[in-house]
């Protein structure tokens, strides 16, 4: 039994610079299939409900605004999500309608200000149709 | 004008305001040493180099709310810090610093001073004792125990090993005794052992790793500490850093040759030497683990009192051998 | 003079909620009591209201960082129940994704027990060291703690070379520091004073209090579900049980760094044998009715889920027992006779997760280290027997 075998190992990173990471000034990249914040297309959407379904944390909901017209309104609620990618998972669109993004400095003082909602006209995807031009006119996202 | 003299002596320099800016430095410098030891980064952000972070945990603590504790002696638990603080600023005046005259002792260099520091520096552990029996809590209590039990263990080492240069150079005196070693500065080597032992009892008596037990908090939460807060956490804080600035300017006195070269030069000594004695003190809490009461105590009887002894007994053979 | 102390519900050497009391007599611990049920969170009634797929995500927050091991628990359960068989690829890369947790698991957990011994420069570093297999796990799932990987029927991402090079890189790191703390905690004269001969646990007691994972293992008892009854890939790479017989914090200790080397063996074999293929294959909306108990050897011991299926798209009944609930009783007779010092390392030593283990109100008697189960209104009828025996203390006092 050696005394003090730390001793080098403490020594030799003395005038090392520190392994921390100065966080709020400087940033660490995250990996490319980061899990942020899920958004979504709403060129894409069907509205079929996939992701409301599974979402585990009960943080999407989807309601009709107008029947006919066929518009639906998506809201998000960030609060609630805990960022496990299923709905992305469950989207049966492609491309996706639901999209992760790989924000994650999200935090926020207010919950109710972690929402994000979209009104939009539900897609038609034609099997063979081209996705663009056979969506309708899509409405912008508000916050 | 001897009256202002001796405010401005105990009030700003070297008294309480010196001392309590120096030892917020030493902290710092404490603390960056631990963390850069660790790969961390250590205070960084609060003025520059994070140089002020003392100072801001300090105030922070100040603002807080004090709480006393129903069942607590209520004057007794609130007036220990201040004692405590008052004690380890009286030793910090007996550091041959700012008293180097050696033609002319005065009230805080005379002969014997050394024995007067010892106890300066003892009478903390007391009061802590004091104070964690005072709140009544049960982790204080069991911190209170352990502080006495650990007293009993590290105490005659430290007195032995800083003994042991007193009775080389022939002198009671801190200054006298810094002197001689300024003089003949090879015989600071056989003090080597001595010095070991009283920076691990010194680790002890300011109950830093592996001799934090009595506040260990992952075992009885805050110790000796558990009941105080805001402004009496904060003094006792300050005490243990002045206390930790003026047992190492003891240890550099002693055993590193003191501060020669008078006002100027001799505090550049002091920083210089007490912060080396500073950094050895960081590398041996960055260096272990914590250990048991029981094991303090057979550790200083076995072991840092046998050698003590044994450095007494070489001490007054090497004087013997002395011209 | 002996007296009660109170460790928990919060304490500083207990990082979640759980009470014991000690009856101390000087610094020599005599009784030991253990409460529990500070952190029920009724997680099994919710995942009656879930379906399949949301369930996975539940079970994997049952704990942070055992979430894996539940996820897969769980998963393998509903697998067997609808008798999906997941492709190869699929498997390797779950049980690749185990193996890192465990990885993770057991670093994180020496670096604890270096702080509960007071040696923190031991738990920095090995904190740091530990971010490395923590960007791995975020660069193969997507995140650091929850990884989601899992689905019924196999897993939701795929590995590409780039990424198993890496994989392969951090695990070179990962191994030349582990045996680098193997000789640090072997060789420290103060850390390794602190923790032998303390917490002891016979062969003999071990089974027959029914420990398990590495506090088994310390004691020289061989139990690990892995090789006992090895599902999925288990049985198609080496490695050995890591074994201590000093039945003490020393040997939990060298049995968790040994298992760290086993786990970097196992996944470089993984990562070798990786078969091409698909990850996941479909998996139906309700499973048949029937039920089934999934085991799997979590980092701290063996994991028992019971699920049972009525037909419907959500189970009928969903059963935990994390593997520090069987861990109990076993730690009331390691700490009996310790000193105070001892108690956090005792305890921080079966890796104790406490929010794993509060499925329940488990009443364990300290005297037998029997448990008992005890359901609500039984609870309430003792409640109110004990209230009309014991008249309320007025000026109740620390006993001290
Ligand atoms: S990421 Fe998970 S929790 Fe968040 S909205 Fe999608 S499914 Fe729901
Ligand atoms: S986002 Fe995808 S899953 Fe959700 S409603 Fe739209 S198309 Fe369906």
């Amino acid at each position: 039994m050696k005394i003090a075998v730390f001793l080098p190992e403490l020594l030799r990173h003395l005038f090392k610079k520190p392994a921390t990471v100065d966080y709020p000034f400087k940033k660490l990249e995250v990996p490319k299939d980061f899990r942020g914040t899920p958004y979504l297309n709403p060129e894409m959407c069907i509205a079929c409900r996939a992701c409301e379904r599974d979402c585990p944390a009960e943080a999407i909901e989807i309601s009709s605004v107008n029947e006919a017209e066929k518009r639906f309104r998506m809201v998000i609620h960030n609060d609630r999500c805990i960022h496990c990618a299923q709905c992305v998972d469950s989207c049966p669109t492609t491309p996706k309608a639901m999209q992760m993004d790989s924000l994650f400095e999200i935090a926020c003082d207010d919950r109710h200000k972690l929402k994000t909602d979209w009104v939009y006209v539900r897609a038609v995807l034609k099997p063979k149709a081209a996705a663009p031009a056979a969506a309708p006119q899509a409405a912008e996202p508000k916050t | 004008m001897a009256v202002v003299r001796t405010l401005l002596y105990l009030v700003v320099y070297p008294g309480l305001l010196f001392l309590f800016l120096y030892s917020t430095f030493c902290e710092w410098f404490d603390r960056k040493v631990y963390a850069r030891f660790q790969n961390r980064m250590g205070p960084t952000h609060t003025g520059r180099f994070g140089l002020l972070q003392p100072i801001a945990d300090f105030v922070k603590l100040l603002s807080k709310e004090d709480v006393v504790p129903e069942a607590a002696d209520k004057r007794l638990f609130a007036v220990l810090p201040i004692i405590g603080l008052a004690v380890v600023s009286t030793a910090g005046l007996l550091l041959p610093v700012w008293n180097f005259d050696l033609a002319n002792p005065g009230w805080t260099s005379f002969s014997g001073d050394i024995i007067v520091m010892l106890y300066l520096l003892s009478l903390p552990t007391l009061i802590l004792f004091l104070a964690a029996w005072s709140s009544t809590n049960l982790f204080s209590t069991i911190g209170g125990a352990r502080v006495l039990t650990m007293l009993f263990g590290y105490e005659v080492p430290l007195f032995l090993a800083v003994l042991s240069p007193a009775i080389l150079a022939n002198s009671w005196r801190l200054a006298e005794i810094a002197a001689f070693y300024q003089r003949k500065p090879l015989l600071l080597l056989p003090n080597l052992l001595a010095f070991i032992i009283a920076l691990i009892a010194v680790q002890a008596k300011l109950e830093r790793t592996p001799f934090d037990i009595p506040h260990a908090e992952t075992e009885i939460v805050g110790g000796t500490f558990t009941e105080y807060s805001g402004k009496k956490l904060a003094l006792f804080r300050l005490t243990f850093d002045i206390e930790l600035v003026v047992s190492s300017g003891l240890l550099a006195a002693v055993f590193l040759g003191g501060f020669p070269g008078g006002a100027v030069v001799g505090f550049i000594h002091f920083v210089v030497k007490t912060l080396f004695v500073i950094f050895l003190l960081c590398l041996l809490r960055a260096l272990t683990s914590r250990i048991r009461v029981d094991q303090v105590i057979s550790f200083a009887w076995k072991y840092l009192a046998p050698l003590a002894v044994l450095q007494l007994l070489a001490i007054i053979l090497l004087k013997g051998f002395l011209p | 003079m002996s007296f009660q102390i109170p460790i928990g519900p919060q304490h500083p050497a207990l990082k979640e909620p759980i009470s014991l009391r000690m009856t101390v007599e000087g610094e020599v611990i005599t009784g030991v009591d253990i409460r529990l049920g500070y952190n029920h969170r009724g997680l099994e009634k919710l995942a009656e209201d879930r379906n399949w797929t949301q369930n996975i995500y539940l079970v994997e927050r049952i704990c942070g960082i055992c979430s894996h091991s539940h996820a897969t628990c769980y998963v393998q359960g509903v697998e067997k129940l609808m008798e999906l068989a997941p492709p190869k690829r699929g498997l390797y890369i779950r049980y690749l994704v185990s193996e890192l947790e465990r990885i993770h698991s057991h670093l994180l957990w020496l670096g604890v027990a270096g702080h509960e011994a007071g040696f923190d420069s031991f738990f920095m570093y090995v904190w740091r060291d530990r971010e490395v297999v923590m960007d791995l796990l975020e660069l193969i799932t997507g995140n650091r703690v929850h990884y989601a990987i899992n689905t019924l029927g196999g897993v939701r991402r795929d590995l590409d070379a780039g990424q198993i090079a890496k994989i392969r890189d951090g695990l070179v790191v990962l191994r030349k520091r582990s045996e680098y703390y193997f000789h640090i905690g072997a060789n420290e004269p103060s850390f390794v004073a602190r923790i032998a001969g303390v917490g002891y646990l016979s062969k003999e007691k071990a089974v027959a209090l029914c420990a398990v994972g590495p506090t088994a293992r310390a004691s020289g008892w061989a139990r690990d579900v892995r090789k006992e009854d090895p599902y999925a890939v288990y049985d198609e790479v080496d490695f050995d049980v890591a074994t201590a017989d000093s039945c003490d914090v020393l040997g939990r200790v060298v049995v968790r760094v040994k298992e760290l080397l086993e786990s970097y063996k196992i996944c470089e074999q993984i990562l070798d044998k990786l078969p091409p293929g698909d990850i996941a294959v479909k998996a139906p909306r309700k499973a048949k009715p029937g039920e089934v108990v999934s085991r799997y050897e979590a980092p701290r011991g063996e994991n028992i889920h019971y699920i049972k299926s009525n037909g419907t798209d959500k189970p009928e009944r969903l059963k935990v027992r994390a593997p520090t609930l069987g861990n109990y009783p076993a730690t009331v007779e390691m700490l009996r006779k310790g000193f105070i010092a001892d108690i956090p390392l005792i305890f921080a030593a079966i890796d104790p997760c406490i929010c794993c283990a509060e499925r329940s109100v488990t009443l364990i008697d300290a005297g037998s280290g029997e448990e008992s189960v005890a359901r609500m209104s039984d609870l309430r009828r003792r409640a109110i027997v004990r209230h009309e025996n014991a008249p309320l203390k007025r000026n109740a006092v620390w006993p001290l």
